[in-house]
């Protein structure tokens, strides 16, 4: 059996019902060296402090729902293993989000960006059965699956600094889904989607940090699709005064 | 066998509530931390492209108006103020285009028009050849050697 290690870790605590503010509260405890941070967080739940809260589900990055910082990054703590971390780790809830209890955050306001963008296929006229599946190529799937790959770890809006100074700002995931949904042959609601990109606090309010795409734990890149989007944006808008745009769509 | 049916709305709280939270916090140490000071130095740079562009279109300006205004802006870039200026737009452009080059791979679709993107490599490469161009260009333009 593998040597355990001996780490500190300082993790964030907030108790809507007793606390003003957040503080911390510290945690020396012997680890497995093979353990991810969220296996760390469920032993000093399970054996040493039950009131601490945090959320986690798959334990193997596919679920989205243990993002956390860590040491100043927005982590998924069931990624990483503790031995690429020091002796001492900082644990807190995700940056910009409101703080439900410990390192729990509040998801309403990200779901309702996500709904936004319209996420979703939108045709002028239902395909009658008899007409068969829609088609699509490897070449067009490719266009957009990098983009539909988002776990929803909320992760980019966490390290996004214009999500932190302009709060209304739809943010990096949900434009990206959005322009997933753009870039899909089967799709006819772009011109709506535009509408959407084209006003306050969308793709024009991104200033191309690039932070979003540097923590996403799945590669979506987010950053790249925002791009994109403004691109199409303006040759969208552009020839929005000689092609007359498409049908109601739903 | 019980005759009960599953409640489907049993977890619902019995007065709608505001969930109390805690204020959110920005992201930790900004803007000091990690990459954050390169994003703000290259944000900072706009400020390079707005005086840069004033002075060029202030170069039109005395254009018009005939060859005395024309001498007279070419002989203000003298002035060590302006020279001062200069050093600093072209080492804050010049690192403001090396990022752009780097991060621009990845703000390319898949395809572009009937074509298959290119490699990164190569479109930070044909960036790069530009850059260069376009620099050795201007330099042999203001230098007077092309005139």
């Amino acid at each position: 059996m593998s040597e355990k290690l001996k780490k500190t870790f300082i993790v964030t605590r907030f108790d809507p019902d007793k606390d003003e503010v957040p503080k911390t509260q510290t945690y020396e405890i012997e680890v497995e060296p093979d353990w991810k941070i969220l296996d760390a967080l469920n032993h000093i739940k399970d054996t040493v402090d039950p009131t601490l809260s945090h959320r986690w589900s798959c334990r193997m990055a596919v679920c989205g729902s243990c993002g956390m910082t860590v040491n100043g990054e927005p982590k998924l703590t069931c990624k990483d293993p503790l031995s690429s971390y020091g002796d001492t780790i900082e644990i807190s809830p995700l940056a910009n989000f409101p703080i439900v209890r410990d390192l729990v955050v509040e998801l309403e306001g990200f779901m309702e960006k996500f709904q936004e963008v319209k996420p979703w296929i939108m045709v002028a006229k239902e395909r009658a059965v008899e007409e068969g599946t829609t088609r699509q190529s490897p070449e067009e799937l490719a266009d957009f699956k990098g983009f539909s790959m988002c776990i929803n770890c909320m992760l980019c809006y966490s390290a996004c600094p214009v999500v932190s100074n302009e709060p209304e700002f739809l943010g990096p995931a949900a434009l990206a889904l959005g322009h997933r949904y753009n870039q899909d042959t089967r799709d006819e609601g772009s011109h709506v989607r535009n509408a959407v990109f084209r006003d306050e606090g969308a793709i024009f309010s991104c200033s191309f940090a690039n932070e979003c795409s540097e923590v996403c734990p799945k590669n979506v890149n987010p950053s790249g699709a925002i791009q994109q989007a403004k691109l199409a944006n303006v040759i969208d808008w552009a020839t929005s005064f000689v092609v007359k745009r498409g049908e109601d769509v739903s | 066998m019980s005759e009960l049916r599953p409640r489907v709305d049993a977890m619902k709280p019995r007065a709608p509530m505001p969930t109390r939270t805690a204020d959110p916090r920005p992201p930790d140490k900004f803007p000091s931390r990690g990459r954050y000071p390169s994003y703000l130095a290259f944000g900072a740079c706009g400020a390079f492209l707005l005086l840069s562009a004033q002075l060029l279109i202030r170069g039109v300006w005395a254009l018009g108006d005939g060859e005395a205004a024309w001498d007279a802006y070419i002989v203000s870039f003298g002035h060590p103020v302006y020279l001062a200026y200069h050093v600093a737009a072209f080492i804050g452009l010049t690192w403001f285009a090396l990022r752009l080059f780097r991060l621009f791979p990845a703000t390319q679709p898949n395809r572009m028009g009937p074509m298959k993107r290119p490699a990164d490599a190569v479109l930070v490469a044909g960036l790069y050849g530009v850059f260069f161009t376009v620099l050795a260009v201007g330099t042999l333009f203001l230098g007077g050697a092309l005139l």
